[in-house]
């Protein structure tokens, strides 16, 4: 059976595909329903995606399979491609070709290094791009000459269509890949998410209708039956991490999010802090009215606690006692004291960390990344990571 | 079930529906595997219109069953009307022809019911089927799975003639069930581009000057970038620019005339006059 490597890139990219899905596409290929590239890139994403969250995910994995372009997850401009793999390889890859300085990461703006792998990208497409020829002989794809040809699928020059390939150059889903960090465009998706945020009630509400049922059936006897108030609403703390650079994108967007939900939970504080958590968090983005850790401590157990930071700082800041890097923080404790405290105090909490999944084992931060995940649940900013955050914090 | 392939229908578009020709091989291809083509997307990206243009080119009778949280998805097959039923029974049924003791003459066939029983083929659209509750949509899957289903009263199955060409519309209020994605080809229509949405308004309005188009889309793509609450969509431009053809004014990039039609919320009409609502996040 050919295409099975493509299926398994697919579930590796996060697309789930199960052997009736690729039963479907042959029935699709038999009935002659492809003549073109083109034609069963549209086949394949019609027998295989059925979430919108998955689209982005799939046309990277078409073009990486079909065309040997390597196209990282995050969209163009976004500072996030630093973090990626791709990034990375292309990076050593332009330096082994002299055509970046062997010191661009420090040397070249940021704004200008990505516009450079953008366009190695773009230019990538264009080469594979149109024209009757054998598809995925060349390109550095991992599947080499595996693509197309040798599977004695003739591929001819294009339909009526736009070009696959050009249709993926488009990244017309990226704002809905479940992989995607928080923002403006994919807010209303998370929102979607937040609203199944809730929490049985006690059994309080009288189901009458049952009641009557059962009392009949206990001849006569009066049977109450309860059902659970599904209102009860939840108290919640939000702790954003505002100091450095690197969180500067996500603190307003976080806000909003969890402040459109104001109105789901029973009080939702927000305070601040910078890097990690001390005796004391603050109430103000500016850090001027300090409120103590000690009474936030004081809430009720099944308080939710959500914070929101990349958990990477030099280690001493998260160990040492008195490690703490702003201006007039002096504490005796280390920083792990006060944040295990508040793990142990509030068992539904989760941290919510910007930095995607994929990169936590080699960000710059993964030291206190991994000490920080041993204390917390952490989730990455993301669809994904929201949605389990969710689910996380309505368990009972 | 006859086999429909050997005059397999192909749907090119029609002269009111601009067709994206990446939508334009879904279609087909869906007509072609004769499966249920979910649609999805924003408001104003089309999706009902689109299964009315297959019906209209393909000169197809078309059955719309428009989803109520109400729904049980029996209504949408048949009701029987017990109280008319009733009243024959009581006070006879005079001259309407119809027999107390004949069952089908007190059934009421619902989209589903009509389209099954049809002698050619009908399209079936079942919009805005994520009002639904989600038991409701799961009853349906089977239902339109094998094309078939039971009238409980008298035990008795209709099966489709020739399997309908199904379009099911949502607007991803919620979510709807993986087992009901699994069978159906799901397609996210996304928000027209600009030079798909140029092709729009020409159909719309084909005696616009291009000028004023050109300043219409490019106000408009601006302003969705803008973060409002609730962004303007296909439907309030179209509405913009019949209003502005009335005035016949290119319109003011700063100050865009009529942006009641274009914001609805009072809140992003104030963070407008002030300028606001830039996207501050990212």
């Amino acid at each position: 059976m050919f295409f099975t490597d493509f299926l398994y890139l697919l579930r590796d990219y996060g697309v789930p595909v199960s052997p009736r899905d690729a039963l479907d596409l042959y029935r699709g290929l038999g009935k002659g329903l492809v003549r073109t590239l083109e034609d069963f890139f549209v086949l394949a994403r019609l027998t295989f995606v059925r979430k919108v969250e998955h689209l982005d995910a799939f046309e990277r994995a078409f073009a990486l399979y079909f065309y040997g372009v390597d196209v990282p997850r995050v969209a163009e401009g976004d500072m996030e491609l630093f973090r990626t793999k791709q990034f990375r390889e292309w990076l050593a890859e332009a330096i082994r070709a002299g055509e970046v300085p062997r010191t661009a990461l420090w040397t070249m703006d940021p704004q200008e290094l990505m516009r450079k792998f953008w366009e190695t990208v773009r230019r990538q497409m264009e080469a594979h791009d149109g024209g009757n020829r054998w598809i995925g002989t060349g390109g550095t794809s991992p599947f080499g000459h595996s693509g197309f040809a040798q599977r004695g699928v003739r591929v001819h020059g294009e339909g009526g269509n736009r070009s696959a390939l050009k249709v993926i150059g488009d990244r017309r889903y990226i704002s809905y890949s479940e992989t995607n960090t928080l923002k403006a465009e994919n807010l209303r998706q998370a929102l979607e998410e937040m609203k199944r945020l809730k929490r049985e009630g006690a059994r309080d509400e009288l189901d009458l209708a049952e009641t009557v049922r059962l009392t009949c059936k206990n001849g006569g006897d009066i049977e109450l039956a309860l059902n659970r108030e599904l209102r009860d609403r939840i108290s919640l703390v939000l702790m954003i991490d505002n100091g450095g650079f690197s969180m500067y994108p996500y603190i307003d967007i976080t806000r909003l999010l969890f402040s459109r939900m104001k109105y789901r939970f029973k009080d939702l504080t927000t305070c601040f802090f910078h890097n990690t958590i001390y005796g004391n968090v603050w109430t103000d983005q500016q850090r001027t009215v300090p409120l103590k850790t000690e009474k936030i401590l004081e809430r009720p157990e099944d308080t939710r606690l959500v914070i929101v930071g990349d958990a990477s700082m030099a280690p001493e800041e998260l160990e040492t006692p008195g490690g703490a890097i702003s201006f007039g923080v002096s504490d005796e404790l280390p920083s792990t004291y006060w944040l295990k405290r508040l793990a142990d105090r509030f068992r539904q909490s989760v941290w919510l960390n910007p930095i995607s999944r994929e990169e936590w084992e080699d960000a710059y931060g993964t030291w206190t990344l991994t000490k920080i995940r041993e204390i917390f649940h952490m989730e990455d900013l993301t669809l994904r990571g929201i949605k389990a955050m969710v689910k996380r914090l309505s368990e009972k | 079930m006859e086999d429909t392939n050997d005059h397999r229908l192909t749907f090119q578009g029609t002269d009111r529906y601009y067709l994206d020709p990446e939508l334009k091989s879904i279609v087909n291809i869906a007509l072609a595997m004769e499966k249920p083509l979910l649609l999805t997307g924003e408001a104003g990206t089309g999706k009902t219109q689109l299964a009315l243009e297959v019906a209209r080119a393909l000169d197809l009778p078309i059955e719309i069953m428009r989803a109520k949280s109400t729904i049980k998805g029996e209504e949408a097959c048949y009701t029987q009307d017990t109280v008319l039923r009733l009243n024959d029974a009581r006070f006879g049924s005079g001259q309407t022809g119809r027999q107390v003791q004949n069952f089908y003459d007190y059934v009421v066939w619902g989209p589903i019911g009509r389209a099954f029983r049809a002698d050619a083929k009908v399209v079936l659209l079942l919009d805005e089927i994520d009002k639904t509750e989600s038991d409701v949509q799961d009853n349906l899957l089977d239902i339109l799975e094998d094309c078939s289903f039971v009238i409980r009263e008298v035990n008795e199955i209709v099966r489709a003639r020739v399997r309908p060409a199904i379009f099911i519309t949502s607007n991803a209020k919620r979510e709807l069930s993986d087992p009901f994605l699994r069978r159906c080809y799901c397609h996210h229509i996304a928000f027209p581009r600009p030079e798909q949405m140029r092709e729009i308004v020409k159909l719309h309005y084909p005696a616009i000057p291009p000028e004023l188009i050109e300043a219409a889309l490019t106000i408009f793509y601006e302003l969705r970038n803008r973060g409002f609450e609730k962004p303007p969509a296909t439907s309030e431009l179209l509405n913009w620019i019949g209003a502005l053809e009335l005035t016949n004014e290119i319109p003011d990039k700063d100050n865009p005339p009529l942006i009641g039609t274009l914001l609805k919320r009072s809140s992003d009409i104030q963070a407008h006059r002030k300028g606001g609502r830039r996207r501050h996040f990212m």
